[in-house]
């Protein structure tokens, strides 16, 4: 079993129209038996910015202490709001430079980006654990149950779903999936981020 | 160019009798039917065999069984369940019930228990009360009877859909209203068909062709099935269990 394994645990983001989604499992484990519950494995960026970090336990709290530092850095050295394109090249070069040594994460994105117009476009991205950056239309899953996952959101998933229908989707899908994935579960959080606001939900989910 | 075999060290060879053929099978049951279907994609790591090998076949009337896994055990396999179920007509003048042929498979799989058929079977049709009736096996024949059921290459993308869209996992029905036990045919050819485009998209085994074979209990109208672009009838009598077919292009690529 890979390292990437050992912890257990899944994201998944999810674009809709004018607003992205972004939720993960709550459990924590080591191998096969569970250690914690309330395990979050999504963190906010900025505002309108989050982060899903799946992977090795111990790397996650790293690298979000580092993106937290980093972020910290880039808004006093520019002064100016940190965009989810930005905010994706330095993810991508932040992991590549431990390439022959990598963080063992596979981070998801999903914020809104600014347009030269004023308004907010949804933006949601991945990345391997070396930084390949992945920038799809539709989703991004990531974690131990991702291959369930591909297969529930393509089948659930449409294109322009209002924030209320983009959470009941991500939901069905996270949940559907880690009910068949040993290394995640044990509940599940769900961010819905539209332009005014951040809505979280915690979902009760299957105990087993 | 002088002979450096001598300077390697020892070498081994080994006859690898298995062959992982991709694909992958599925089979719902309903209150009077059953639909079962399967990819007709093989291939062999990267490379595609054939765009059209059935993983599907009749079996009886009432009976139809998917194979996957090893093409080639699989082929053998339903050659020889054929031929068992054919003894049986000579023997008894009728053909054999479902559970009878679940019990005989479970038989056969583990008469090879210590060189087993590399094959995951799932077997649909009509049982004895004219309902329909999904049975799963593993490769050494231990079985189960189910509503629903995906296996191959994609039964992790698949299985997950299935226990939402059939099972209605992790929703809560309407106050004072509860879930339907099984689903009308139209409501469960969709979801089969949206499972294995959702599939083919994702996975690099599945794809091509789709086969459906819906099993009809006796007695039942063809509602569902009527006016179905390319149906087939393949059962031998109008006035018992019916079995169509139904052909669908998947992706190629």
């Amino acid at each position: 079993m890979s390292i990437m394994d050992h912890n257990g645990g899944s994201v998944i983001a999810m674009a809709g129209k004018d607003c992205v989604a972004i939720a993960s499992d709550l459990r924590l484990g080591a191998g096969a038996q569970t250690i914690a519950m309330n395990f979050e494995k999504v963190f906010p960026v900025t505002d309108r910015l989050y982060m899903g970090l799946p992977g090795l336990a111990t790397d996650v709290i790293t690298l979000r202490e580092k993106f937290r530092y980093l972020t910290n850095m880039f808004h006093i050295k520019e002064s100016r709001p940190l965009q989810p394109s930005t905010f994706a090249h330095l993810l991508s070069s932040t992991l590549y430079e431990r390439r022959f040594g990598p963080y063992f994460c596979e981070p998801v994105l999903a914020g809104l980006e600014l347009t030269p117009s004023g308004t907010y476009q949804p933006y949601i991205a991945g990345t391997d654990l070396i930084g390949c950056l992945n920038f799809a239309k539709d989703f991004i899953v990531a974690g131990t149950a991702s291959d369930k996952l591909f297969g529930v959101a393509e089948g659930l998933w449409e294109p322009d779903l209002g924030p209320e229908d983009l959470f009941e989707t991500i939901s069905q899908t996270l949940l559907n999936s880690v009910d068949r994935d040993a290394y995640s579960g044990w509940g599940a959080i769900v961010h819905v981020i539209t332009a005014d606001k951040v809505v979280t939900r915690t979902l009760k989910g299957r105990m087993d | 160019m002088p002979d450096m075999s001598v300077l390697a060290g020892p070498q081994q060879h080994q006859f690898n009798p298995y062959a992982e053929n991709g694909g992958t099978i599925l089979a719902i049951a309903g209150a009077d039917f059953t639909v079962v279907a399967g990819d007709t994609r093989q291939s062999e790591g990267y490379s595609i065999q054939t765009r059209y090998a059935p993983k599907v076949f009749r079996l009886t009337d009432r009976a139809v069984l998917a194979v996957n896994g090893f093409a080639a055990d699989g082929n053998m396999f339903v050659k020889k369940v054929k031929q068992r179920l054919e003894w049986y007509r000579h023997a008894h003048a009728k053909d054999m019930p479902l559970r009878a042929i679940a019990r005989l498979i479970q038989t056969m799989l583990y008469a090879q228990r210590f060189f087993p058929y590399y094959v995951y079977n799932i077997l649909g049709g009509i049982e004895e009360d004219g309902s329909g009736a999904v049975y799963s096996f593993d490769p050494v024949g231990s079985y189960e009877r189910e509503a629903c059921r995906a296996a191959g290459a994609a039964q992790s993308l698949v299985q997950p859909f299935l226990d939402n869209q059939i099972y209605f996992k992790n929703q809560t029905a309407a106050p004072g209203q509860s879930h339907p036990t099984h689903l009308p045919l139209s409501d469960v050819l969709s979801i089969v068909i949206d499972s294995f485009t959702s599939a083919t998209e994702r996975h690099i085994e599945v794809g091509d062709g789709l086969e459906i074979y819906i099993v009809l209990a006796k007695g039942r109208s063809l509602q569902g099935v009527e006016g179905l672009r390319g149906l087939r009838e393949m059962s031998s009598r109008e006035d018992g269990e019916r079995v169509f077919v139904l052909q669908r292009e998947l992706k190629k690529d």
